[in-house]
């Protein structure tokens, strides 16, 4: 057997908003609110701070659900003998173990115009998409780099070490 | 052996739901766009029929049709039905159908919450029109629900407040749904400045509805508790300050205003380019001058109450803030002709309503800057000249913006073509009624007509007859506009994906009709660019 390390590449779908971004977008929404509920409760009438605090707790919530986003994940684990493709989604996670010398990598290209392309692992009338939340050429890029590393049917290439992680 | 659960899932991508499931429980954004165009035009005409008793009404002096209670009923719901039923909606739909198409998402980010926030519309409206049946009838103080009128409703009075409160709670969810959205699902490369007109202009809109709605939610439930739990927010015996609430109330319903016309100004910048075959002049103006416009708006709400006493130096710092407005609203204009200058100009019928808002719009707006100078106020307070200045925002303004936008994007929508014959004819009849409708009403208010009134002095009888003449006219022929999108649903021609040669923009880039899921594979680097094309 080789000593070769696993080689482990992890993929997500892509947010726009970074948690700090997050952040500061509510802080500074907050702020906003907050300032005029502020203003108006010295006033005397603090039933506005309230109804800001609950619609602030609602964006806060709506913005912490969405960023939940981020932790779908797909992690792809090769090592000398199997394919391990680990799907989180939600809370679910999902597995799928394929061995490496009987899996291959199919980039299958015009399925619609809303899908120019679909990737899989396959083996023994199996398969297992991956990266479908992905860009057409990251897709493409990401084809590219699994197929020498899992090979063609009844293939095990060398897998080099020192491959860098993620 | 592969042992994997996961990947049939991926297969579902055509998956419909079909039956009455499929709009109750709806998450798909073009659904609900749907379903929220679809309320908000049987609100436009529940609200129009409210306008034509007024109409009716008042073509000639003396009392005709209804008693004044009624009529001053109708004045009042007419305004709430056509602000929180009809075009608030049609703008939430429009932003539901087309954000995320725009910004290469597949859905909105909450989409049960997107359902809720339309739900809960149809139950507020039937409590709002639930209140034409209580003993004292429907709210007749005005939208404004200013105290102690107000406070003097009889059973209709916590109805309208319950009802105002789940109009509020659903364009809240709308517009945080909308500020996620767009803040965290953007396809990658479509950065903020790469997004449509259509969807910075709803950004800011979203971000005046946080910041707005809880000052409203807090003004109606400081009403309800002066009237049933004895506290003095708003009644003078008890110390409470009445002025107070109209601060407080124009400090939501000035932001409103805009949040009713910024996402027309988006549609007005999609249509223009399209239909000049150019991009858009001054992208990046736009841009800043729709945020200057959605800041400035939070400091010019004390210019609907110059009348009721107030500093002078509150009344200068009032009445130049509103003169500033037109700096970036003027931008906006410039840019527009800008875009039109030298293009290859065709008329559609998007093309005819976007020319007509422009020019009426700027009516209208030109209108406010009269009103905006103090002493001139002083004799347009409560007059038709409010009246015609405000309809010439919201009908030629917004209207005329969403109407647009209908017949920009039904062929999208639909995926065949409508009667542009037909269409053609709406927008002459719509743009010739709304003018005889609305501009005599500049003439009757310098000439002292005030607003609100069942009966009049003789000499207005004229102009309020030519009025409603256009009234009616206006209101029947927009009877056209379900015909034809209902025309263009069963028998229209096939349209094509891009459907207008000069358009750009990723929904553009989908078929016709656009797929029930889109953009579930986000669109590539040279899509966003090619779509980007401002």
């Amino acid at each position: 057997m080789s000593s070769s390390p696993a080689i482990r590449i992890a993929i997500a779908p892509h947010c726009s908003l970074t948690p700090s971004g997050a952040w500061t977008l509510f802080l500074a929404t907050c702020s906003v609110s907050f300032g005029v509920a502020g203003l108006l409760t010295l006033r005397g009438f603090w039933p506005v701070l309230a109804f800001a605090v609950l619609e602030m707790l609602l964006l806060g919530w709506a913005l912490y659900a969405s960023m939940q986003r981020r932790h779908h994940s797909e992690t792809i684990v090769i090592t000398e003998e199997c394919v391990d493709i680990e799907t989180h989604a939600r809370g679910a996670a999902a597995h799928a173990v394929f061995p490496r010398h009987w899996a291959q990598v199919k980039l299958r290209g015009d399925v619609s115009p809303l899908r120019p392309a679909r990737l899989t692992v396959e083996s023994g009338g199996k398969r297992c998409e991956i990266g479908s939340f992905l860009t057409e050429q990251e897709r493409q890029h990401l084809a590219v780099r699994l197929a020498p590393l899992i090979g063609g049917m009844a293939e095990s290439p060398q897998l080099p070490s020192g491959q860098p992680r993620g | 052996m592969a042992t994997h659960a996961h990947a049939a899932a991926h297969d579902d991508h055509d998956h419909k739901p079909h039956g009455w499931r499929r709009w109750v429980f709806s998450t798909n954004h073009k659904d609900i766009g749907t379903m929220y165009l679809v309320f908000a035009c049987t609100m436009f005409f529940v609200g129009g029929s409210m306008a034509l008793v007024i109409r009716a009404e008042l073509f000639q002096p003396g009392l005709q049709f209804v008693d004044p209670q009624f009529f001053n009923s109708m004045t009042a719901m007419h305004a709430l039905v056509m602000i929180f039923g009809a075009i608030m909606p049609a703008w939430v739909g429009l932003a539901n159908w087309l954000i995320p198409m725009q910004i290469g998402a597949p859905d909105m980010a909450l989409p049960r919450l997107n359902n809720l926030s339309f739900w809960i519309l149809p139950f507020a409206f039937v409590i709002l029109l639930g209140t034409l049946f209580v003993p004292g009838g429907a709210p007749a103080g005005g939208w404004t629900m200013y105290p102690p009128l107000a406070l003097q409703s009889g059973d209709s009075f916590p109805m309208m407040i319950f009802a105002v409160h789940l109009m509020g709670i659903s364009s809240v969810l709308g517009a945080i749904n909308v500020v996620v959205t767009v803040m965290n699902m953007r396809a990658p490369g479509m950065n903020l400045l790469k997004m449509p007109l259509f969807v910075w202009t709803w950004l800011i809109t979203a971000y005046l509805l946080v910041a707005v709605m809880p000052v409203l939610a807090g003004a109606v439930t400081m009403l309800l508790t002066d009237h049933f739990f004895g506290t003095s927010f708003f009644a003078a015996s008890g110390g409470g300050d009445p002025v107070m609430f109209q601060h407080i109330f124009w400090f939501f319903g000035h932001p409103e205003v805009y949040i009713m016309i910024l996402p027309a100004f988006g549609v007005v910048s999609e249509i223009i380019p399209t239909f000049s075959r150019k991009p858009l002049f001054g992208y990046e103006s736009m841009v800043y001058a729709t945020a200057a416009i959605g800041f400035l708006s939070f400091i010019v709400w004390a210019h609907h109450m110059f009348t009721v006493g107030m500093p002078l130096a509150g009344q200068l710092f009032f009445m130049l803030a509103t003169m500033l407005i037109s700096v970036p609203t003027g931008v906006k204009v410039f840019n527009w002709c800008a875009t039109m200058t030298k293009g290859s100009l065709s008329f559609e019928p998007p093309m005819l309503f976007a020319l007509a808002f422009l020019f009426l719009f700027t009516i209208g707006g030109f209108s406010g800057l009269m009103l905006a100078i103090v002493p001139a106020d002083f004799q347009y307070q409560d007059t038709y000249f409010v009246v015609a200045h405000f309809h010439y925002v919201l009908v030629p303004g917004s209207l005329f913006a969403i109407i647009g936008a209908v017949y920009y994007w039904l062929p999208k929508w639909v995926g065949r073509m409508y009667d542009q014959k037909l269409a053609t004819w709406h927008f002459w009849l719509s743009a010739i009624f709304v003018n005889v409708l609305f501009f005599p009403q500049h003439f009757l208010g310098l000439a002292g007509m005030p607003r609100r009134i069942p009966d009049y002095a003789t000499q207005f009888a004229d102009w309020n007859m030519v009025s409603s003449i256009g009234a009616f006219g206006f209101g029947f022929s927009q009877l056209l506009l379900p015909y034809i999108i209902l025309k263009c649903v069963r028998s229209g021609a096939k349209a094509s994906d891009r459907v207008w040669d000069g358009a750009h923009g990723l929904e553009w880039e989908l078929p016709s009709p656009a797929p029930f899921h889109s953009w579930e594979t986000p669109p590539s680097a040279a899509v966003i660019a090619r779509g980007a094309e401002h």
